[in-house]
């Protein structure tokens, strides 16, 4: 009996990976077979998809959309008495005054730290890929904040700000200056910003990373054309990096509003787990984890957190609209058409 | 002839997502507690238990396996984690609490086991020989304090009482508190003022920390100190605005704009006393007897501490404990016999009998008061003004509506702008009652 497998010409034999080679092919043996090759290459496919299939609905589908349902409740995760509330949880972010300090908050902390992480990562990046003696160094040293876990880092800045114990306060003490509440309104926001700066050596090393694929010849004919150094730093560095930095951006936004760095800053290691954060550092999620988990509103939280999401979503697409003709592909994504250098959305 | 399945989109996400679902059942029998150990190929009973990270080294829980015929599998003890536990209803076996603050808001969700069946039956553990303090683990669906047990306390303090340290009083030229008549709230301020070393802006001594168990249970015993209640008898609303929750309200706002010790507007980063008062930085410690253990430690810190009552706001003397630390089993917990075993072996085994030779707390059980350490000088006073204290000794009934964390949430919002803008008690009052009210409101519809 037919295995309904086919037999290319010129291979050694009907099986192995020979056999799975495109050929001429004749009649209804001929159309088995390309059922049966689809048939093994859609087999692959979803062999090699499925493990992340499962992922996703077990640690993403399900969770969004048990978040969704919790939503429309007034759930508190431990009573029996919850109740289908519709709306209601949508209606009170948006007309809750918390609510919608803590956003305004985040987008201003957003809007600070996304441009001053970018502007810094770029400058490292461009002052580590000089050829200078021990660069390498150079490169360790500044990108060993980003691998310093975010708890550390945060616990570690607790310390130095510290207005009585702290290091930086140890510092005005010793040039005889009065010391600072650096972690109470209104400095902790500028505590925090530098927190997020001092990890900033993660962009350091994707920029460095695409400054460099940028070909040197480009530089040397500038070079003989006259270029200056900032004409080829914003004529060349800059269009060929775009895409890079354009990745930054949006990773670096989403990660923003996402910023949990408050709460760690301000933890309060007593075991009844009671939080301070001052106003100023006062951003959405800490809102979130307070609603969730001090407040026992999980039905609030979870559509405070859908909004964000969907405010996630709104902003990607509009950074995506805005970017267009700011974004330079030196690679055409579409490879059936001849490669050349084109704009986001198809200059 | 075989016909193979055809393999669509539909199909592989239809069989995906049921892959999925057996997979995510799987993992919740995976992290399911307090079933017999298969992976240990022992065939004992793991029990599952919720507890801080220090409360066994490695040696210390061998032996408590020992002790107990059991395997027992520690999760650190984590607010958070416990309640996306109970939410799942796949609770550890025992946890670790506050009796003090959380026993109404678990158990009127139903989420505790009721303990006076097993207390029945036990031999290791009688109801006649547990101290009155105990009762905070009671709650009868109104009051707290009478109904069903729902857990029991390790040990326990008198938290409003407070350790100083004589070496610092001395420099100061000040005279130390009296071991036997409690001071009032003024008079201590004005101590925690006159023993705060400041330089360049910066407090190198504190004072005094006035909150060291939180700042909602401390206004709690102050406003009963006054001859009030923070809460309703129906422990639905709190009322900041009653005279003397007010005088209560008043004196921390005024403490905190002392800055003489840690406060919402410069917590203390160590999170609790102890390194600080260990390393000369703190005169006046508000801890109770439990406090006494780490100073008992280090025989020069003890040399120059001694215990004072707590202070009072008026006539109606009030010494409340606003822990009562212990454990409790949750409604479903897997394997509440074990957990009983293990409440026999912790709070009237050896376990027991260590903790209240050592001095850290109260022990909760009266027949082991004997057994309290009254070596040194530092122990006899400390005793002596701890057996004194016990009289007024008081249950303060907590909310069943909201836990501790929510409503310390809103004090550490609204106290901050408060204290630096210097807004009157009455106004700030106002706020609280608001933001609380509307919480309580929320669990109270829940709660039903």
């Amino acid at each position: 009996m037919s295995t309904g497998q086919i037999t290319a010409p010129g291979a050694p034999s009907p099986s192995g990976e020979a056999a799975a080679r495109p050929g001429p092919r004749t009649g209804a043996h001929s159309a088995r077979g390309r059922r049966s090759l689809s048939s093994r290459r859609a087999l692959s496919f979803y062999v090699f998809a499925g493990p992340w299939v499962l992922g996703f609905l077990a640690l993403t589908a399900f969770p969004l959309g048990y978040a969704l349902w919790l939503s429309l409740t007034n759930a508190d995760g431990l009573s029996d008495n919850s109740r289908f509330v519709g709306l209601d949880n949508y209606r009170e972010v948006f007309t809750d005054p918390e609510t919608m300090s803590s956003l305004a908050r985040t987008g201003i902390f957003t809007a600070i730290t996304v441009p001053l992480t970018l502007a810094a990562g770029l400058l490292l990046a461009i002052l580590v890929n000089q050829p200078i003696r021990a660069r390498g160094v150079f490169r360790t040293l500044l990108y060993l904040p980003a691998v310093v876990p975010p708890v550390g880092a945060a616990l570690t800045f607790k310390l130095i700000f510290d207005r009585d114990s702290g290091a930086a306060n140890g510092a005005l003490d010793a040039l005889n200056l009065d010391g600072i509440s650096w972690l109470m309104d209104p400095y902790a926001r500028w505590v925090l910003v530098t927190l997020t700066l001092w990890g900033a050596g993660n962009a350091m090393i994707v920029s460095l990373a695409g400054l460099q694929d940028v070909p040197k010849e480009l530089y040397e004919a500038a070079r003989i054309d006259g270029a200056n150094t900032w004409q080829s730093f914003s004529r060349i560095t800059l269009p060929l990096l775009s895409p890079v930095l354009f990745f930054q951006v949006i990773t670096g936004i989403i990660a923003a509003v996402q910023s949990f760095l408050p709460l760690l800053i301000s933890l309060d290691p007593t075991p009844r787990g009671v939080t301070a954060v001052p106003e100023g550092n006062y951003l959405f999620m800490i809102h979130v984890f307070a609603q969730y988990f001090a407040n026992g509103r999980y039905g609030y939280a979870s559509a405070m957190l859908w909004v964000l999401f969907l405010i996630i979503v709104a902003i990607t697409f509009l950074v995506f609209k805005l970017s267009k003709g700011a974004v330079f592909y030196a690679v055409d994504p579409e490879p059936d058409k001849q490669s050349r250098p084109r704009t986001l959305g198809g200059k | 002839m075989s016909k193979t399945p055809s393999l669509d989109r539909r199909r592989f996400l239809a069989v995906s997502a049921g892959a999925a679902l057996g997979a995510s059942a799987l993992s919740a029998c995976a992290g399911s507690v307090g079933n017999t150990a298969s992976g240990s190929g022992s065939g004992k009973t793991t029990l599952t238990v919720m507890t801080v990270q220090n409360e066994w080294d490695k040696n210390a829980l061998k032996a408590a396996e020992e002790a107990l015929g059991m395997n027992i599998n520690v999760i650190i003890w984590d607010p958070t984690k416990l309640n996306a536990m109970l939410a799942a209803k796949n609770p550890p076996d025992v946890v670790r609490g506050f009796g003090a603050t959380e026993t109404p808001y678990f158990a009127a969700r139903g989420l505790m086991t009721d303990l006076d069946p097993y207390f029945a039956k036990s031999s290791a553990l009688k109801v006649s020989d547990l101290d009155p303090v105990n009762d905070v683990w009671r709650y009868d669906g109104k009051k707290q304090g009478a109904g069903p047990r729902y857990g029991m306390a390790k040990d326990y303090s008198q938290d409003s009482m407070f350790w100083y340290r004589t070496d610092l009083f001395e420099a100061a030229k000040l005279d130390v508190p009296s071991a036997t008549e409690p001071i009032s709230y003024d008079e201590w301020l004005d101590l925690g003022k006159k023993l705060v070393k400041r330089r360049l802006g910066k407090v190198k001594v504190y004072g005094l920390n006035a909150t060291g168990m939180g700042v909602f249970p401390q206004l709690m015993g102050m406003t009963a100190s006054a001859g009030g209640s923070l809460f309703a008898e129906d422990l639905a609303t709190v009322d900041f605005s009653s005279p003397e929750a007010l005088k209560a309200l008043q004196w921390y706002l005024d403490y905190a704009k002392a800055d003489i010790g840690p406060s919402v507007t410069n917590p203390n980063p160590d999170g609790w006393d102890g390194p600080t008062y260990q390393a000369n930085r703190m005169a006046m410690s508000c801890n109770g007897y439990w406090f006494g253990g780490l100073i008992g430690g280090d025989p020069k810190l003890a040399a120059a501490s001694r215990f004072a009552p707590a202070p009072q706001f008026g006539g109606n003397r009030v010494s409340s404990c606003f822990g009562a630390t212990g454990f409790w089993i949750p409604r479903d917990a897997k394997n509440k016999d074990a957990s009983w075993k293990f409440f026999e072996w912790y709070f009237g085994g050896k376990p027991a009998q260590d903790r209240a030779a050592s001095g850290w707390g109260i022990p909760s059980l009266t027949s082991l008061r004997s057994k309290m350490p009254q070596t040194n000088a530092f122990q006899k006073q400390a005793f002596q003004v701890q057996e004194q204290e016990l009289p007024h000794f008081s249950v303060l009934s907590f909310t069943p509506y909201a836990q501790q964390a929510a409503l310390e949430g809103v004090l550490t919002k609204v106290l901050p702008g408060a204290v630096k803008s210097g807004t009157p008690a009455g106004k700030v009052a106002d706020t609280l009652n608001s933001r609380m009210n509307e919480q309580l409101a929320q669990g109270k519809e829940l709660v039903g």
